[in-house]
């Protein structure tokens, strides 16, 4: 029907706002769901491809120290694929500043052949073994980046009270570590502060002091079996070596943080798209009933010359189809360059060896499929009405639309209150109720967007507060490599930098419920706090500060949900700390705790001691110092052998804000989205209003109403659709929120609250309307452009 | 009547249902009609002129009687025949002219050309109706005499044998209407359509080969001129 096609061309033309529109929303549809997907599935299968073709561990254990053929008796359990030995430690290494760090070395044998969680080399050379000169090594490329750090370049650490020095030979990434965290309280990685360094065993061995042994087991295991078994069966054959503590795949930092970003990835990308296509969808029926309500005579005309439904329908239904194809072409082109650009934000941020880029075609097809799934059944569904109509009927002067009486009139009280342009806006709503709806659902749907996207920022924003205001309120956190007295950080204070210092005993443990025999245990790290202490707060899961008890524990909120603990329960307690046999001893819960990242279960100084049959030992301590002191202060940690780590809370925090600048770019993503499906809607809205009430809105210039005026009557229909969708949105915004955090936010590392400030709803709420405004100025250069006498003369 | 039988109208009418009231717009009614004749139908407003034409066209079913048009029922056909019914053998043109705003004069004519098989050319029928000049024009800018002739060259490019006319000239000057009076004339000749022209306009009646009197839904009265009158000789 090549007349047809051509009137359709003609519809399109003369409505170019409307099916701008139209596509636009279909466009951020296919742009969002392709982008997303592909970025997905990018992410998802160089992680896979990498996972198999480093074989990456499903177990991990860490012992004081085992023989290295313990991986041939580990190995005969069944379900056991395949068991690596290393060693493992964290050691300080010097930085060119004076200050220092924390360097994870990682062991391999050489050859490499069949060990499992295999380094892949992404420059420079791999190590040679013992070779007389100083040991070589390859870092992992953000500690490399942090550090500045080139290839030949010599990095200085203190093992063993030693300085031994590296050779940097080649920058590499394990499964382990593409995206290197310290532990799970750092929330981020510190390129700066904290780095893998791999080398060969027999160099760690003569480093470390462990000749002939391991301290850390990776195990493969065949793919359904009980994990809970092999557990048990591996920790019978640990236990004399001092079995310290165990973690599935799942806990594994690195990992944990790449698939929570992959659950986010999926989860945004299928609820973006259905939220556009739902609103496009909503915004072609009603445009196409609209259509169809105007168009009857030409309807009639057609089917007087003798045209079926069937080709009337589908003329009408191209035009939907018209809009969803073009939507999807160009969501497709810009949806591939955004697919590129947040792949490669992605490898910027995971060091993956495997490339990362690719074209999704498989998402394209379904772009396509989807939006004219939708044009096409939105489009029949609006074209119902041609079967409806009569040619004999349609030739007759179209039923003028009825006045009708609202519900709201049989408030008389109320009602008398609106003056003509209230009422018309409201009797106007009343008419078209599915407009109304679409129109809601569209602000909703912005609203809630906008939500989404303002959210993070309040997320990101508690996270600091809670973990850099609350919780840790030091200025450095220091580890040392062993256990000391309290009595040797007295001249500590004498240093004229520090202000004030809290000790800590951190003791790795096993609970249990105390009179369950053990049966079900769980690793936790408990720590020894000062009773009058504050530089560390501890908190409940409803966020209450907790004191720290004389007696009795405020067990972490992981070990309570594991071991089904309750305040009250008294619990068993095992140290696995390397010193003297494992001590126990029987703890009351007194508390439940949860801090936002990593953390554990909370008892006094003295308690922790007794645990160990001691009574003034600690691990770590926490200084403040006095303003401006920082480089003299760090100058004399330079000096000192004994630390493992410090964490500074400056570095931390100006790190953490760093990191935090890729969420600004979902945040900016989000407002784009939001601003453009309500200015889509608003426009399309208030068009469709325009032209229904054109002779209506003509015939009040014609009686002597202004161009504001007439504005002012459209603006209270627009206005009283977006108060409705904004306040629906909201608390759907509030909800989605919750949902997306408990479903794609939180892991067993830590547990991100679902905040939000009110400015979030203030910040949406303005936005919207910003947006909604927008969206309805573009339509007032044609009430300026009304005619008059073409007005009076179409008044039928 | 000497000439063949082109449809059969026995005992129609028609009944609407406007809620609780049920209007009668046309009582049952009987009428043959001839191929190649020109029928008037005269008769006030509201008197069942259009409701009759409009069953005559297959717009509508009627809801008692039989309409045959040859040897076909249109009356018992389904909204698939009807729609054929219509493509095949009718062509209509009404008070309003009724042109579809969005398609050009021509392509008003191509809309109803594209669907049968031999039509006439488009060109063609716009010369026929002396709207060359005109035919790529919109509706909006033909005056209402012009956007008419559009409105009969859509109806005759298909050859229809029937040619059904609401109110032709209602909506047009004297002079016009009075032309185009002239051109279904001659169309009945060209074509060899049968023309049924519907108006309250009893001067047009001159100019049929048969007059249709209706008054309150029903046919009062059929006459015959045994000499039609030329349209241009006739005044009002
Ligand atoms: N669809 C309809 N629903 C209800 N009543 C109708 C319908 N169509 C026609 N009528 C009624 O049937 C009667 C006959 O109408 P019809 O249109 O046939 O009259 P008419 O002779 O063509 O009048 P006019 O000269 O004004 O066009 C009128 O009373 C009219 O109100
Ligand atoms: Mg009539």
């Amino acid at each position: 029907m090549p007349i047809l096609n051509r009137r359709l061309w003609r519809m399109v033309a003369a409505g170019k706002g409307q099916f701008a529109a139209l596509v636009t929303v279909v466009m951020m549809g296919v742009l969002v769901y392709i982008s997303m997907t592909t970025a997905y599935y990018n992410l998802y299968n160089s992680q896979q491809t990498f996972y198999q073709q480093s074989r990456f561990a499903d177990y991990f254990f860490s012992v004081v120290k085992a023989p290295q053929d313990i991986t041939n008796r580990i190995e005969t359990i069944p379900g056991v694929v395949a068991a690596t030995g290393r060693i493992q430690k964290d050691v300080s290494f010097l930085r060119p500043d004076g200050g220092r760090g924390t360097l994870r070395l990682t062991s391999y044998k050489l050859p490499l052949g069949q060990q499992l969680n295999q380094p892949v080399l992404l420059s420079g050379r791999m190590f040679t073994g013992y070779s007389g000169g100083n040991p070589e090594v390859l870092v992992d490329p953000q500690f490399a980046k942090g550090l500045g750090l080139k290839l030949g370049d010599i990095l200085d650490i203190v093992a063993e009270g030693k300085i031994v020095h590296l050779k940097i030979v080649g920058i590499a990434t394990s499964p382990e570590f593409i995206y290197p965290m310290k532990d799970a309280s750092s929330i981020i990685p510190l390129p700066g502060e904290f780095g893998i360094a791999m080398l060969p065993y027999n160099q760690a061995e003569q480093i470390l002091n462990l000749q002939g042994q391991v301290n850390q087991l990776s195990l493969q295991l065949v793919p359904g079996t009980n994990e809970y078994e092999i557990k048990k069966a591996v920790d019978a054959i640990l236990a004399p070596y001092g079995n310290l503590y165990a973690y599935p795949r799942d806990q594994q930092l690195s990992h944990v943080v790449l698939k929570t970003e992959l659950t986010q990835l999926k989860v945004m990308s299928r609820f973006l798209p259905f939220l556009f296509f739902s609103i496009a969808a909503g915004m072609q029926f009603l445009l196409l009933g609209r259509m169809i309500r105007l168009q009857r005579s030409s309807i009639g005309i057609m089917k007087a010359l003798g045209y079926d439904n069937r080709t009337i329908t589908a003329h009408y239904v191209s035009y939907a189809v018209l809009v969803s194809f073009t939507g999807a072409m160009l969501g497709t082109i810009s949806g591939i360059g955004l697919a590129v650009l947040l792949s490669d934000t992605y490898a910027q941020y995971f060091y993956l060896p495997t490339t990362i880029g690719g074209i999704n075609y498989r998402a394209i097809v379904y772009s396509f499929m989807i939006s004219l799934g939708v044009g096409a059944s939105s489009g029949l569904l609006a074209c119902r009405g041609v079967i409806k109509i009569q040619p004999a009927e349609s030739m007759r002067a179209a039923a003028p639309v009825q006045g009708k009486h609202i519900l709201l009139e049989t408030i008389p009280w109320l009602w008398k209150r609106f003056n003509s342009s209230w009422k018309m806006g409201m009797r106007s709503i009343a008419r078209n109720k599915t407009r109304f709806m679409v129109m809601v659902a569209g602000v909703s749907a912005s609203v809630v967007l906008l939500m989404l996207g303002f959210f993070m920022q309040d997320a990101i924003d508690y996270m600091m507060e809670q973990h850099f205001e609350k919780e840790g309120r030091y200025d450095y956190l220091i580890h040392f490599s062993s256990p000391i007295r309290e009595s040797d950080l007295g001249y500590w204070l004498q240093w004229s930098e520090v202000e004030d210092l809290e000790p800590i005993l951190e003791v790795p443990v096993s609970v249990t419920k105390a009179d369950s025999n053990g049966v079900k245990s769980d690793d936790d790290l408990l720590q020894g706090l000062g009773l009058d202490g504050w530089m560390q707060g501890v908190f409940s899961p409803s966020g209450i500060q907790l004191a720290i008890p004389d007696n009795g524990v405020l067990l972490s909120a992981k070990s309570s949900k594991k071991l089904k603990l309750v305040v009250g329960d008294h619990i068993k307690v095992k140290s696995k700390m390397d010193l003297g046999p494992g001590h126990t001893m029987t703890l009351k819960v007194v508390g439940i705790s949860q801090q936002l990242m990593g953390g554990g279960s909370y008892v006094s100084l003295q308690t922790a001691n007794r645990l160990l049959g001691e009574s003034k030992l600690l691990t770590g301590v926490m200084v403040n110092i006095h303003p401006g002191q920082a480089a003299a202060f760090e100058r004399r940690l330079g000096d000192l052998t004994s630390i493992s780590s410090i964490v500074s809370r400056n570095k931390a925090e100006s790190n953490f804000r760093t990191l935090m600048q890729s969420a600004i770019f979902t945040i900016i993503c989000m407002v784009i989205f939001a601003g453009i499906l309500a200015l889509a809607i608003a426009y399309n809205a208030s068009l469709m209003n325009f032209n229904e009430r054109k002779n209506e809105l003509g015939l009040l210039r014609v009686l002597g109403y202004t161009n504001a005026e007439i504005r002012g009557v459209l603006l209270k229909e627009i206005g009283l659709q977006s108060l409705i969708g904004i306040i629906l949105g909201i608390p759907l915004g509030r909800w989605l929120a919750n949902y997306y955090i408990a479903t794609a936010a939180t892991t067993d590392m830590y547990a991100m609250p679902a905040v939000i400030y009110p400015r979030t709803y203030i910040l949406a709420t303005v936005s919207a309307i910003v947006f909604l405004i927008a969206g309805f100025w573009l339509i007032t250069p044609r009430l300026k452009r009304l005619d008059l006498v073409e007005t009076l003369k179409n008044w039928d | 009547m000497d000439k063949p039988l082109l449809m059969r109208l026995e005992n129609v009418s028609k009944q609407y249902h406007m809620g609780e009231v049920v209007v009668d717009a046309l009582q049952p009614s009987s009428l043959d009609i001839y191929v190649g004749e020109l029928i008037v139908v005269l008769g006030p407003s509201g008197s069942g002129k259009s409701t009759l034409l409009n069953l005559m066209g297959g717009m509508d079913r009627p809801s008692d009687g039989k309409i045959f048009f040859g040897k076909q029922d249109v009356s018992a056909a389904d909204e698939g025949e009807l729609t054929n019914f219509r493509r095949q053998q009718v062509g209509f043109v009404f008070q309003f002219y009724n042109l579809i705003p969005d398609l050009t004069a021509a392509e008003n004519v191509a809309l109803a050309a594209s669907l049968i098989k031999e039509p006439m050319s488009v060109s063609a029928v716009l010369e026929e109706v002396g709207l060359s000049a005109r035919a790529k024009h919109f509706p909006a800018h033909l005056s209402g005499g012009e956007q008419q002739r559009v409105s009969i060259a859509r109806a005759i490019v298909k050859r229809p044998p029937l040619l059904l006319c609401d109110e032709p000239t209602g909506a047009l000057d004297y002079q016009t209407g009075i032309s185009i009076l002239a051109l279904l004339r001659q169309i009945t000749s060209t074509v060899g359509s049968t023309v049924i022209i519907v108006t309250h306009n009893t001067a047009i009646a001159a100019m049929a080969d048969r007059v249709v009197r209706m008054r309150s839904g029903i046919i009062a009265e059929v006459t015959s001129n045994d000499i039609p009158l030329a349209p241009e000789r006739i005044e009002w």
